[in-house]
This record gives structure tokens, sequence and C-alpha cells, in this order.
């Protein structure tokens, strides 16, 4: 069994505990247990609690699914984004692929961290946990297409010049069949690509939210608990404040190995 | 005169990026849904003084044209505008911490650079990648920035400039062994070890003539990735620089300390860029 499939199949075991875990009866991730706050390893608290009395356990099970559910939506949409914009780029004349490509400099001008930081600051103070998970999904998805759609672009050029692809036009083909053959051929790009943006916007969502600019309280996500390790006196109380984070470690690892390239 | 014209092209598609980013930030922040919203709304005390100044920015921005005119009109005279949290310019704010951020992101540069050349020379001499140097670049890039920040402080060892050169050396460790590994691999290069040529003489003739252009791009990257990293580093470490403010803004919806510092990113990033490919460009005329 390859690295890359071992990988696969580890990932897909912590999602299916993670999903066992929340549905448990009786586990929810805000629900608190007043008498128990900052609590150790017990037998009804498998991984302690925090400050607020609620199951680390539980809550590191939800941050977990909602960060790789968000960020895999978010890693389609760009992947799907870039897949359009660069076909339709390098398709089209060349003064508007020019413009294309000038639009995808202007994103990949700005640093990351600094335009989620602006659109997050920028959202109205009554935003929703469940909102401003949205929305923070949303716009790294609506961040993270520049780099892909140039690599889209590329490729998609290359095909453009291909034999078969001149051929194709010379026979009369039309551009929206031209296009319908074209997207099978980028698919060695695209999944790639797909696969690349997945630990990059769980590291940004766990960046961002150790910032206080993620998702929301009570929703749980990396990043807030991230914030833990902040609390000398949890530090202090209980070794299973480091599980997000050691957790997180793991999961970017598998992702990593599941998107690496073949040496 | 190809030579000339080529500088005027890269240097007008510069210009036009850096217009589209500044465009493109003012319009986002106008439309923004919490961009007539404030903080100090939920202090009772400052609620009434916020809301007057609310009402006559919203006067003023009413229409995007006149604003991005006025905005970008300042910017050229290096009026970034005046901080909604603090009340003084902009530019007071900014200047002082430029120097901080500066410093602290070329001294993490220079020595991420350093690690990682020597690292991935000695790697890629091999004939396979070496576990010994793969697994902790692998095991930096994994954690994340703040995350490496908080741990590096509870452990009371390290500091700004130790997180922000490993995690620089880690990303630049893993491009230039694969950069490398496939340059060693190069027939002339194959040919001139059969001759009998030493490693440093190879490396000195023709390993860093053939990567240049290679290592220009890595500065490029370099530069976006510490300039990324260094808003958690500095808020971790309290280091009072562009970072930490861009930070305090964001959290207290001071919108044009952002802005600002978004142009200023912006400005950095597209010239590192344009110097990169420019030469490369340049060089194949």
């Amino acid at each position: 069994m390859t690295a890359k499939r071992m990988a696969a199949w580890f990932l897909l075991a912590l999602i299916v505990a993670a999903a066992i875990v929340l549905v448990l009866p009786g586990h929810s991730y805000s629900q608190q247990d007043r008498e128990a706050p900052l609590a150790g390893a017990s037998a009804q608290h498998p991984a302690g609690t925090d400050a607020l009395g609620r199951d680390r356990l539980v809550r590191v099970s939800a941050a977990m699914l909602l960060s790789l559910a968000g960020s895999v939506i978010a890693s389609a949409i760009t992947t799907a984004a870039a897949a359009g914009i660069g076909t339709l780029a390098a398709f089209s004349p060349a003064g508007v692929g020019s413009v294309a490509m000038l639009l995808c400099d202007a994103f990949l001008a700005l640093p990351w961290l600094f335009l989620l930081m602006m659109v997050r600051s920028a959202l109205p103070l009554t935003t929703s946990p469940l909102h401003s998970a949205a929305i923070t999904f949303l716009v790294l998805a609506a961040l993270g297409w520049p780099a892909c759609a140039r690599a889209v672009y590329r490729g998609a050029q290359d095909l453009r010049r291909a034999e078969w692809m001149l051929q194709a036009r010379a026979t009369g083909l039309r551009r929206r069949q031209v296009l319908r053959s074209v997207v099978p051929n980028l698919m060695p790009l695209l999944l790639p690509q797909f696969l690349l943006c997945i630990p990059a916007f769980v590291m940004a969502e766990a960046n961002l939210g150790a910032l206080g600019l993620g998702i929301g309280e009570p929703l749980p996500s990396w990043g807030g608990m991230l914030l833990e390790l902040d609390n000398s006196a949890m530090l202090l109380s209980t070794r299973w404040v480091y599980l997000p984070i050691a957790l997180l470690i793991l999961i970017l690892l598998l992702l990593e190995a599941i998107s690496a390239e073949p040496a | 005169m190809s030579l000339a014209l080529h500088g005027l092209q890269r240097l007008l598609r510069t210009f036009a990026i850096l217009l589209i980013v500044a465009v493109g930030s003012t319009v986002l922040v106008r439309y923004a849904p919490g961009y007539l919203s404030d903080a100090r709304e939920m202090d009772a005390r400052y609620a009434g003084t916020v809301r007057t100044e609310l009402a006559a920015e919203a006067e003023r921005s009413q229409a995007l044209g006149p604003l991005l005119a006025s905005q970008i009109r300042g910017w050229m005279h290096g009026d970034f505008g005046v901080s909604r949290q603090y009340g003084v310019p902009v530019l007071e704010l900014i200047e002082p911490r430029l120097a901080n951020t500066g410093i602290l992101l070329l001294q993490a540069i220079g020595l991420a650079w350093l690690l990682a050349g020597s690292t991935a020379l000695l790697s890629s001499a091999r004939k396979r990648p070496s576990l010994l140097w793969q697994i902790p670049a692998t095991l930096l890039l994994a954690i994340p920035t703040a995350a490496m920040a908080t741990l590096c402080l509870l452990a009371n060892s390290g500091g700004p400039l130790l997180v922000l050169t490993l995690l620089l050396a880690a990303r630049d460790f893993k491009l230039l062994d694969r950069i490398l590994r496939k340059t060693w691999r190069d027939p002339h290069l194959l040919h001139a070890r059969a001759q009998g040529l030493g490693p440093l003489a190879m490396l000195r003739a023709h390993v860093i003539p053939s990567i240049a252009s290679d290592l220009r791009t890595l500065a490029t990257l370099s530069i976006v990735t510490g300039l990324s990293a260094l808003v958690p580093v500095e808020v971790i470490f309290s280091v009072p620089g562009l970072g930490q403010l861009a930070w305090n803004a964001a959290l207290n919806r001071d919108l044009p300390i952002l802005l600002a510092i978004t142009m200023i990113m912006a400005v950095c990033v597209t010239f590192a860029g344009m110097l990169s490919e420019g030469e490369a460009e340049w060089k194949a005329v």
C-alpha cells in the first residue's frame, strides 16, 4: 500500500471517528458541564473540558469536520473558478487573456492573510457564528483561485496549440465543443490543484481563528481552540489542551501526503 | 531599444496591477456590509460621537468616483487618511513600525536562505531525497504560524526571528532541493562531473548561473510568505510592527489603516515580482 493511500485511509478513519463522537447522544459542542470547567480526562470527558466546561473531544471532532468540510467546499469552488477563468482566458482573443492574467497578478500581489483580515473586519458586528464560518470559507475560495487559474491558463494554452486541437478546430468544431474536450484533458492539472488547496485553506482558517478573526464562538474551530494555548491556567491544569494542535498537525501532514507529487 | 521598451512595458504592467489593487480594495471596503459600523458603537460612552462621525463618512463616501479619485490622489501624496480608532494620520502610525517590520523580515529572509541553501546543497547531493532534511521541513510546514509562535512562547525559547526563519527556511528548502536535484542531473553537469570538475567549481560555473532565475522567483516567494506570516508572529510576540498594527486595525474595524497596509504590501510584492521576472526576461530579449 502506498504512503498516499495509507494517508487517505487514516484520514477517513479520523473523519469517521469524529462523526461517531458527534452523533453519540448528549454530545453537543456547545453543551456546558458547569460542575467541571478546566477538568482533566475522565470517563465522562475523555479529553477533559475547556474553560467553559465544554467537552474537548466533542469540540475537536466538530472543529475537524467543520474545517475539512469547509476547506473541501472552498477548494472545489476555487478550482472550478480557476478552471473556468483559465480555460476561457486561454481560448479567448489574446487581449482578454492578458486582462484576465493581469487580474490574477493583482490578486497575487496581495498577501492572503492581509486580504482575509480586511474582508473579515469589513463584516457587520452582528454576523452570526454560522455566517462567519460560511463567509470565512467563501472568502478563502474567492481569494484562492488566481494561482490555480495561472496554472490552468498555461495548461490550456498548451492544449490550444496541440495538434489534435488544431485539427479539431480545422474540422469545424464549435467553441463549446472544443471547450468540452479541453476540460477532461485539464483534469491531471486540476486534481492536484484541488488537493493542494485543502491543506492551505485548513491552515489559513487556523491562522485567522488564532488571531480572533475566524469562525465565531460557540462554533468550534481550529483557530479558536489554538487560543486556549494562551491560557496559562489551562496549560497547568491539563495536558489535553495540546490535543487540538496535535490533531491539526496530524491532519495537515496527512493532507500533505495525499496531495504530494509522486517522487 | 527593445530592452528599454521591455522595461517600460513591465513598469506599465506593474502600475496597472497597483491601480487594480487600489481600486479593488477601495471598492471592497466601501461596499462591505460593515463599512459604516465601528466597534466603539457598542460602548455607550462613545456611541453618539461615533454615529455622528459615521454619518459624516457616509455622506462623504456616497459617490464612488470622487471617493476613488481622492483616495488615489491622497496615496500618491503620501496621505493615507486618518485612523478611525486613534484619530491620527495613518502615516504617523505606519512610519515607526515600518523599520521594525522591514528589519525583522530582512533578517529572517537572509537567515532562511542561508539555512535552506546549505541544507538543500547537502540534501541534493544524495541520489534519493534524504529523510533527515525532508521530515523536519514537512513538519515545520504543517504547523500553523500562530501555533508555532505560541509554542515557542510557551517553551520560553526562540522569538519572532526564529519562527519566521524556520517557516521560510522550510518552504525555501523544499523548493531549492527540488531545483538543485533537477539541475545536478542535467547532462552537461553529469559530463562535467565525469570530466573531474570539483563540486565548488561546478556550483560556481554551472549550477548557480542555471538556477539564477529560479532563485529570483524564490526570493519573491520568500517575501510573500514572510509578509503573510508577519501578522501572527508580530501579534503573538508583541512586536510593534505593521502586522500587529494591521491585526489591531482588523479587530477594531479601522479600515483606513488596513487599506494603507494592504497597499504597502501590494507595492512590495509587485516590485519584487517585477525585478525577479524582469531581469530574466531582459536576458532573453
